[in-house]
Parts: C-alpha cells; structure tokens; sequence
C-alpha cells in the first residue's frame, strides 16, 4: 500500500526529522537519549505510519521505565510533520505485550496493567527529571572546578555567565574573565532541564540553585556537589551497566543505525 | 587465601551460588528469561575466556564450582546465598536445601544461608523456625523482589517482614543480606527502592543488612542510608564486575563507598557463577585508584583497605577466628587439594 501514497516529503529529510524526535526520548534513570543508548533496533516507515522496534538491555527492564520511553516514543514521532500513526514495538520483554498494547492505543500505565501498577507513571517522571537535574549541574560545576573556579565564585554566577558559541560554552568569570567550560552541550542540557523543571530563566537569576531554584549558599555549594556527584555516579554506572548489557544482548545482530551520534542536541540548538 | 609478596590476604566470598537453571527445571517462560539476563550479564562484564557456552551456565555442577571458587579462585569461605525463584523454576533455583548438601561435605568452607517470605505469614515464621532447627543457617538472603502468586514483590518494612526479623534477632541469626539490584515491581515505584532497609536497620539494631549490589542503581540512596545506619553493609557483588570492562565507574563507585561509608563496612562478593572470584581478585589486588579520584574524594585503596574488603569484614560479620578457621582449612579435602602432592 506504499506505492499508493507517496510520502509528503523527501525520504532523507524525512528520516533526519524522524531521529531528530527519537533523539529526545531520554532513558529516564540513565538521562540519556534513547537513541544514543542503542536502544531503538529498527524503524519504519509507511506513508505517514511509523513502526518503531525498541530493544531494551534486559528482559526484566522495569515495565514503568519501558512504559515511559515508548509512550513519549510514540508521542514525539506524532509531533513531526507528516506522521499520523506510530506504532511502538518491544522486542524481547516479559511484558512487551501488555506494554504495546497499552502505549499503542493511548492508554495510561495504569490502565494498562489493571490491578498490577498503583497509579501513574507521573510520579515516577518527577522523580527522574530532578535526578537528570542533579547529573547535569554536577557535571557543569565539575567542569568549572577543573577550570579553578572556586565554589564561592560559582555561586555568584547567573544564567547570562554561561553562554553558548558555536560547538562550546563558555563562563564569565567575577573578575570579567570569559573561559571555556566545555561542549555546547554542556550548557544547553542544563538550560533546558532548568527550563523543564520549571526554573527560572531570566538572564540575572542565579545559575546554580538547588531542585527548588533556591539559591545555594556559597558555604554549602561543594557539600551539594558532592551529594549531586553520587546521583551522577549512580545514573552513570546505571547506563554503563545497561548499555554494557544491550551489547552482548546485540552481539550476533547489527545495529539498523549505528551513526545516529551526529543528530545531538547542540546541533539541533544551533 | 591470596598470596601477594608473602602476605597472605584471607578471602570470604560473600555471594555465591550453585544454581540448577535446565530447562526441565524451567515451570514457565520466565525461568529461561531469568537465567538469559544473568548469562548477559556474564558475557557483558566478563573478560573474553571467562564467558561460558549458555548450556554450562545453566547447570556447572559442584565440582566446578569448588575448582572456580576455591582451588582457582582463592577463596577461603564462600557465602551460599539461596535464592528459590519457584515461581520460575520448579524446584527452586538455588534453595538452602540443595546448597545444604556443599555445607554437609566441607562444613568450614561455606556459610549457609536461608531466607524467609513474609508473604507466608504465621506460615512463613513456622518455617522460618524449622529451618534455624534443621539447618545450620547463619544468615538470611532476602530476595524483596520475588514474585509469588501474583504478588510482585514485599518491603522490608512490612509488618509481616518485621514480625520475621523480630525472629531472627529471637534465633540468634544476625546477617541479613538483602538483593538490591535490578527488580521489577512495584511497576509504578522507583522500582529500586532501598528505602525500606533504612527503617528496618533502625528498628533491628542487632541485625546486620549487606545491602548486596549496593543497591547499585540507587546508588545514592544506599550511601545516604548506609551513612546512617551503624549496621548497614555493602555487598560489592555486580558491582565488582565493573572492574575489567568498567574500571573508572568501579574506581569510583569504590571511592564513593569508601567517602560515605569506610573500608570497615565493604564486603566482596563475585556473584559466582555470573563472575569468576578468580579474575576479580588478580584485577582488584592490582587495582589503583587512579590519582584525581584520590584526590577527589580523600581516599585511598591499600592492600590493608583490600585485605578487609576481600575477607576480614566478613570474617568479623560471621564471628570467623581467622587463624583458627586457617588451620582447619589446610586440613580439609580442599586444603590438601591446594597444598598439592
């Protein structure tokens, strides 16, 4: 039935949009995309019907979280332009059934898996969202203390100090002096996990406040950066584990794409 | 015993298992799904020729497991975790009763624990004491994700739970090993949740929890706890077999525990037959943490911080005179098996 309809658009922009979208659904417990992770096995196209197939590290891979990452596949895809129908396979997942049936037919977790699952996965997002949180400024304020910032100065800095040019970010320091903190990336995934918890974004509000956005107190700032290092640490050894797993789970099967890298979110930024 | 420049270092092994996974031991689909997901785990994190064929993997058998262990591994006392599974497989996977026939043949060379469900009720502590009668248990390998006829798993903090650990403290038995790794239900929850251990270890301050896996994906909150509770420990099973494919994450989970907790609270474990005891202790005796962690985080990994890690804890834990238990143990089977002709 393809040949009846073309597609509206070219196929290469097409499937560069495609992964665009893919590429914002995050793991929640890792705080990476899906796509960078390896977990999206192959995708699809009909017409404007996108088949999905997602492949997770393990077979006992907690229902919430597959829950979660095919549901907001399923609702990212339907964002872009052309497509009217996605369908979200699990390969290889106790409860891949269950898990398809309910995300492909718009039902809530709860309701698909009656009597089994508490309430919604809302809580659970939260929860996920401010851990991604914490990873994110752990890892900005490491790369400032590697610059020798101290944590008095950080905590002087405001959203307008850390600003995006081209592939890097760079800081203002106190005295005036502008450093290169890192990749682009490195900002703007923090700027848009402030914005994603609601934070606030004006240019002379302080840059490194705690999940409330309240500021953190120069005095305690490296006490919060260690207790944020083990949240990281933690994400970190997760996804290390996870990807390490998906691996010798892939071993005998090639990878549909394997140089999705290049689509990541400072690209997309600029 | 591991040798290094005439030092000895006295090694437990705090979480092993002799596990039977044939398939005519398979009661549905999730029995062959189970055993997939560990033999993953091996063939992930495991150095290329340590990687077994999947059908060996299923069942090694007792002899293998006392070459793995003790002839190569170095190990001197090796924790028999049991794990029963008998909603996966029909006669458990690795019950007290079946690791009790290794206890029987070199009684000082494994610790023998059992478990309870709470989930039984009036039952379950029935059984509870029946197995503290008939056999030498000295722990308890609690496994809070198990599935049972429908239900997907309990809390330490249930009341159920807490009537059980109010026994084990009456019976005299003190370490409580607790699985925190990967689990699956509650489906909505953080589905690894260490919570529960923080308010059974303050309301049983004469149990012990090694908390096995260190909670590994809630890292964080186990070290919290762990900071808390005098009695909480870590198991470093999985967490160990970072150490070959992973060993910057392993060097820093390492340091972590040791700036949260101290080198008095870490206890080794290979999770054997998932991972070798063997090659995780020739790389953790080599192991360096590399200088900007040390930095970082104000610790350091001698062989004296090793030598506890790898045994002296677990020695202190289970009430093991060293010396003594050395003695006796050049003179079982194993022991003039190793000094050799």
């Amino acid at each position: 039935m393809g040949d009846a309809q073309p597609p509206a658009f070219p196929v290469d922009r097409h499937r560069k949009v495609l992964l665009e979208r893919l590429d914002a659904v995050l793991d929640p417990e890792i705080d990476e995309s899906i796509l960078k992770l390896g977990f999206v096995n192959s995708i699809q196209t009909d017409a404007g019907h996108i088949t999905v197939e997602l492949h997770l590290p393990t077979y006992w891979c907690s229902p919430g979280f597959c829950y979660m990452m095919a549901e907001d596949t399923r609702r990212e895809l339907l964002k872009a332009a052309g497509v009217t129908d996605v369908t979200v396979r699990l390969k290889d997942h106790f409860a891949s059934q269950a898990v398809e049936a309910g995300v492909n037919s718009g039902k809530t977790f709860s309701e698909a898996f009656p009597g089994e699952a508490l309430g919604d996965l809302d809580e659970m997002r939260r929860t996920f969202l401010r851990k991604g949180y914490l990873k994110r400024q752990e890892q900005l304020m490491r790369n400032f203390v590697q610059l020798g910032l101290s944590f008095e100065e950080m905590s002087q800095l405001r959203n307008e100090d850390l600003t995006i040019q081209r592939e890097f970010c760079r800081v203002r320091r106190p005295t005036g002096q502008l450093s290169r903190v890192g990749p682009a990336e490195l900002a703007a995934r923090f700027f848009q996990r402030r914005e994603e918890m609601g934070h606030c974004s004006s240019p002379t509000a302080a840059l490194l406040t705690d999940l409330e956005d309240k500021v953190i107190p120069p005095d305690q700032l490296e006490e919060y950066f260690v207790n944020a290092r083990t949240v990281r640490l933690s994400l970190e050894a997760n996804g290390s584990l996870c990807t390490a797993m998906l691996q010798s789970r892939k071993a005998v099967e090639r990878r549909v794409f394997v140089n999705l890298g290049s689509y990541s979110h400072h690209e997309r930024e600029s | 015993m591991y040798h290094d420049n005439g030092r000895t270092l006295f090694v437990v092994d705090g979480h092993i298992h002799l596990w039977d996974a044939r398939p005519e031991n398979h009661r549905n689909e999730y029995g062959e799904g189970f055993i997939r997901c560990f033999h993953d785990y091996q063939t992930a994190l495991s150095p290329a020729e340590h990687i077994w064929p999947f059908e060996k993997f299923c069942c090694y058998g007792k002899e293998t497991l006392i070459n793995d262990v003790f002839l190569e591994g170095y190990v001197d006392i090796g924790i028999l975790n049991s794990t029963y599974l008998y909603d996966f497989y029909r006669n458990g996977f690795n019950t007290h009763q079946q690791n009790n026939v290794l206890k029987q043949e070199y009684p000082d060379r494994f610790i023998l624990n059992g478990s309870f469900d709470p989930r039984e009720e009036e039952a379950g502590l029935d059984k509870l004491r029946q197995m503290a009668e008939e056999y030498p248990v000295q722990g308890l390998k609690l496994y809070t994700a198990e599935w049972r006829d429908g239900s997907r798993g309990w809390s330490l903090n249930d009341p159920w739970s807490y009537r059980h650990l109010e026994l084990c403290d009456e019976l005299g038995i003190r370490n409580i090993h607790v699985h925190k790794g990967p689990t699956i239900y509650p489906f909505n929850r953080d589905a690894f949740d260490v919570h529960d251990v923080d308010h059974a270890a303050t309301d049983f301050p004469d149990l012990n929890f090694i908390v096995e896996h260190v909670g590994l994906p809630r890292l964080e909150d186990f070290c919290w706890i762990a900071t808390q509770e005098r009695n909480v420990y870590a198991g470093l099973s999985v967490a160990m077999a970072f150490i070959y494919r992973r060993p910057r994450y392993f060097a820093e989970i390492l340091a972590n525990l040791l700036f949260w907790l101290n080198e008095d609270k870490i206890l080794f474990g290979s999770d054997y037959a998932i991972w070798k005891p063997k090659w995780l202790i020739d790389k953790f005796i080599e192991f360096e943490l590399p200088e900007d962690i040390q930095q970082e985080y104000g610790v350091d990994v001698t062989l004296d911080v090793k030598r506890k890690i790898l045994g002296a804890n677990a020695a202190r834990l289970y009430g093991i005179d060293i010396p003594a238990r050395q003695k006796l143990l050049q003179e079982d089977e194993i022991g003039v098996r190793l000094a050799g002709p």
